[in-house]
């Protein structure tokens, strides 16, 4: 499920190793497992060195910036590499490397899942060193609280193998700070967790419970790391059997507990403690035309959601999300309503909710621009809030609002004009950069493909015109100006291209 | 009637000499003003804030006035007055305040006795032009006098008290050494009142002074009642030095003009039919240039703002010239004021209560800057965002109806709002079915609940919030005064 943008954790740090100050390596603790056939047992656990390009928001026509980090991967079957995305974002070149053989292999993404920070991995050539290697198991159940778990992995890179041991210590759902948007089930276990662990397994016997990923920076809690567990794990490689990585389906709604009396009384409903009242319900999502808001949801297939929005689930009480979590979109739903006084059953079928995406952290992704005569157009994104820092209050609408006040539906892309490439034909708007472009010579700008298009035609005046949210002073570009212009700075600027816009 | 008159005049001419033959100083003529102030809490509005006492320096004017700014008369709860040297103390009150030029008249509270004898009233110089010496004049802690001179000689607009308000300011350079931590310090020029010092900056050693022009309008307007105040003009403008948006506007490059970005529904310009798009080239017979500054025959380059607020008064005509579409066009704008109340959303609030209401334990308030910036000096950035964005947009609500921002601020736990404790910042559309315009109209919808229930459709959160009416009144009379010690359940004054 993806969260609002109005709750945005910070402090969750992902765990690949990146170039930085050393820090030290968790001590293995003594381990009774830790037998004569330790070589034996982690050979399936390998180093992960990933080259990555991160473009630069700010220059989008220039290439992208090497850096590089590192991480674990485990083969879980012949052939096939589980890690976390985050340790293979943005990768230009990935080598993995077995313990004990300095042979680099390389190898690429095959499936990468952002929502839920994982990814597959292959070589490009199968080598004969990981032929006699055995897969790892995954365990097909959540490791109960308290019990003992080993986490594996190549913590701040190095070419030895660490293992920390711990205890499952909390099972619940909480942000994935890779994309920033999704939170799904994930394991508190208190083991040392360290950059460069991310990706690695984290184990139970000999079975994988779970893919260690983020932990929190030492100055905000001590001895938590996360894992991902078992079902997000399923789930992830199930979704990727046909080919192809679907993303979570989403119910694409917001609730609120129902624990006033007062509540009940109003709603007539009965019961003392069952149903979550429904405060916004996106109408191109899953539950859009069906689901309104000020419904009560009474059960989601057939599990009872109790008045604070949770679902008990072989015993265990859970968010009420984790129903859906389980799903695959185009897969159906039932849900149980209280409207009208009455119960009212309804179907749904599960699907994706790209709109949220705008809020998230975006990765192997080309970044769309417009250079025109100096400005720059890009679409309103997260990476663009970041890069630009943009403040403009009206900006910071569009984006903390585009999904819940449906901005989407009118605005497909939110087009700002992010910077001015200075020259003489611009100098003087420099200071309206960081606002959002509502017209261009009279056409409302839907997209970035709109603001193309509308530049692209001749204006009917003298003047190109350019109209901005909320501002009351027109962008106005005399028309024989700009060709000249146009030239010169792409020129000046090293703008090889002026645009980039994805088909 | 004549002889009365004659009587008056000749008791004058009796009292002249006496007073004439002591030239004006810090001891005849400025006195220590000691305010303890204290205003309300905007977060819990039925209490108030901890009251703090400044110690404040006061002009002496004629009819045992004391100028002071009104910065320093905010929220003031107890006055005195204080003879630096003999430390003798009266009680006063405030007289006339108007926190947007950022000045107040104390006067005593009861007849003054002889605390004001062998003092000498400061007139005012108003005809000040920089290129001047001026006296700073303080009192040392065992009430020396100390004066410290600066050189007026710079004129501008700047910021008095309020945010976003820009009026005449005379900067001059030259250190002050700082005695008594005030706030209001005299200015002095041949021993007449210049102007107040509004700041000081040591680094650089410039002193920002509030002239006595300022002085002379706020203490002419406090003299005829109703106090007028300055008036509202309400448009936001932009320069046109660009030559393309010159040649877009069909300006004649390269003459002056501002561009008016945007125009406040309700304030004078709205109303005197200025558009947004319009170019004004000229304010009362004054050529404005493409920054929107003209030529102030006193003072040199000036922003228009002086024309408009600084000079002007609410009841005046302003003369326009504006270039709309190409073509000249006169207009005459009436100015009028507005008050910090006609807002949607005040933009301060002094020596009166919030409005609020509480239902159960749900409060309600009017949004106010001063509830905003609550959040602190980066309030923008994290007071709850609705209620920053209603703020810089007023516009878009006052023409959906409203009159105020109704709004619920936060819920005192009790048990009426069990599952509603996390509620804060939430915009209130509708109670009971009716629209809420103002926190008057809420109370009149919460004389309705259906079955006993109150409904308040609020913008985000749980959109609809459902209260027991019994339980309310229940807890309005009992839980809420008893564990929050709320001794009033709604300020509607």
């Amino acid at each position: 499920m993806f969260l609002s943008a109005t709750f945005r954790p910070l402090v969750l740090v992902c765990l690949a190793a990146w170039a930085g100050p050393p820090v030290l390596t968790a001590q293995d603790d003594p381990s009774e497992e830790k037998t004569s056939s330790l070589g034996k047992q982690y050979e399936s656990i390998v180093n992960v060195e990933c080259s990555a390009l991160r473009v630069d928001y700010r220059t989008p026509w220039n290439a992208a910036t090497p850096s590089g980090g590192t991480g674990t991967a485990f083969l879980i079957a012949p052939n096939l590499f589980m890690t976390n995305a985050h340790v293979v974002s943005d990768a230009s070149r990935i080598v993995i490397k077995k313990v004990g053989d300095s042979t680099p292999h390389r190898a690429r993404v095959k499936f990468v899942a952002h929502d839920c920070d994982l990814a597959l991995l292959e070589l490009e050539e199968p080598s004969p060193s990981f032929a006699k290697v055995v897969p790892l198991t995954i365990s097909t159940e959540i490791p109960k609280l308290d019990t003992t778990v080993r986490v594996v992995g190549f913590p701040i890179g190095g070419e030895r193998i660490s293992v920390t041991r711990g205890v499952v210590s909390r099972v619940d759902y909480q942000p994935y700070s890779h994309s920033g948007v999704d939170q799904h089930l994930a394991i508190q276990i208190d083991a040392a967790i360290n950059p460069g662990n991310s990706g690695g397994p984290v184990l139970q016997g000999n079975k994988v419970v779970g893919v260690a990923f983020q932990g929190y920076s030492g100055d905000v809690a001590q001895n938590t790391g996360y894992m991902i567990p078992v079902p997000v794990i399923r789930r992830f490689l199930k979704d990727v059997e046909d080919g192809s990585y679907d993303r979570y389906g989403e119910l694409a709604i917001q609730h609120y507990p129902i624990l006033n009396p007062a509540q009940r009384k109003a709603l007539n409903l009965p019961g003392e403690d069952t149903g979550v009242l429904i405060t916004a319900v996106d109408s191109t999502g899953t539950c859009g035309g069906i689901l309104k808001v000020g419904d009560v949801l009474l059960a989601l297939d057939g599990y009872p959601v109790d008045n604070n929005g949770s679902i008990n689930i072989d015993g265990e009480l859970t968010e009420m999300a984790e129903v859906v979590e389980r799903k695959f979109v185009g897969d159906k739903l039932k849900l149980k309503v209280w409207r009208d006084g009455k119960e009212q059953e309804f179907e749904v079928v599960l699907k994706n909710f790209p709109a949220y995406l705008m809020q998230a952290n975006q990765y192997d992704k080309q970044p769309e621009y417009l250079m025109h005569a100096g400005l720059v157009f890009q679409p309103l994104d997260n990476e663009l809030m970041g890069a630009f820092s943009l403040n403009n209050l009206r900006t910071r609408y569009y984006f903390n609002y585009y999904t819940q006040d449906e901005i989407y539906k009118d605005l497909p892309e939110v087009v700002v004009l992010t910077s001015v490439l200075p020259d003489a034909i611009n100098t003087w708007i420099r200071d309206y950069t960081g606002q959002v472009v509502e017209e261009i010579n009279g056409v409302k700008i839907k997209s970035l493909k709109d603001a193309a298009d509308a530049l692209a035609r001749e204006p009917e005046g003298t003047h190109l015109t350019i109209r901005l949210a909320g501002e009351g002073r027109p962008i106005v570009l005399e028309k024989q100006l700009i060709a000249p212009a146009h030239e010169r700075i792409s020129r000046k600027y090293g703008v090889g291209s002026d645009r980039y816009i994805a088909p | 009637m004549k002889i009365r008159l004659l009587f008056a005049a000749l008791l004058l001419a009796l009292a002249r000499p006496a007073v004439a033959t002591a030239a004006p100083s810090p001891e005849t003529s400025i006195l220590r003003v000691n305010i303890t102030s204290q205003g309300y809490n905007f977060a819990l509005p039925w209490q108030k804030q901890r009251p703090s006492t400044r110690r404040g320096l006061g002009a002496l004017l004629e009819g045992n006035r004391i100028l002071v700014t009104a910065e320093l008369a905010q929220d003031a709860n107890y006055i005195e007055l204080e003879q630096a040297a003999s430390g003798k103390r009266i009680t006063a009150r405030v007289e006339a305040v108007d926190y947007e030029i950022n000045l107040a008249t104390i006067v005593p509270d009861e007849a003054p006795g002889d605390f004001f004898k062998g003092m000498e009233p400061l007139a005012l110089d108003t005809t000040l032009k920089p290129r001047a010496t001026l006296e700073v004049w303080q009192f040392e802690n065992n009430g020396t006098p100390v004066s410290s001179s600066v050189d007026f000689n710079r004129v501008d607009l700047g910021p008095y008290f309020l945010e976003d308000q820009f009026f005449l300011i005379f900067q001059a350079n030259g250190a002050v050494q700082y005695r008594s931590g005030t706030f209001t310090l005299p200015v002095i020029h041949q021993g007449k009142l210049a102007g107040m010092l509004l700041r000081y900056n040591s680094r650089d050693q410039v002193s920002d002074i509030l002239p006595a022009s300022i002085v002379d309008r706020f203490l002419k307007d406090a003299a005829t009642p109703p106090y007028e105040g300055v008036p509202s003009f309400g448009v936001r403008m932009a320069p046109t030095l660009d030559p393309q948006l010159r040649s877009y506007l069909k300006l004649d490059a390269p003459n002056g003009g501002i561009l008016i970005t945007d125009v406040t529904p309700g304030f004078s310009a709205a109303e005197a039919g200025v558009k947004q798009g319009d170019v004004i080239v000229e304010m009362n017979g004054y050529k404005l240039d493409a920054r929107g500054s003209y030529q102030d025959p006193e003072y040199g380059l000036l922003g228009s703002g002086h024309l408009a607020r600084g000079k002007a008064a609410a009841g005046e005509v302003m003369k326009l010239k504006i270039i709309r579409d190409g073509q000249p066009l006169d207009l005459d704008v009436p100015l009028l004021r507005k008050k910090p109340q006609d807002y949607l959303v005040d933009p301060y609030v002094y020596d009166r209560q919030p409005r609020y209401y509480i239902l159960g334990g749900v409060l309600f308030q009017e949004l106010t800057l001063p509830f905003l910036q609550l959040a602190g000096k980066e309030w923008r950035d994290r007071a709850a965002f609705r209620l920053v964005y209603a703020q810089a947009n007023q516009d878009e609500f006052l023409k959906a109806g409203r009159k105020k921002l109704v709004f619920i601020s936060g819920v005192l736990p009790a048990p009426c709002t069990i599952g509603y404790e996390r509620m804060s910042g939430l915009i209130v559309n509708q109670v009971n079915g009716k629209d809420i315009t103002d926190l008057d109209s809420l109370v009149e919808a919460v004389k309705s609940p259906a079955n006993g229930i109150h409904r308040i459709d609020v913008q985000d959160g749980p959109r609809t919030i459902y209260l027991d009416d019994a339980q309310a009144k229940q807890d309005n009379a009992e839980f809420l005064p008893a564990r929050y010690r709320i001794t009033a359940m709604e300020n509607l004054k």
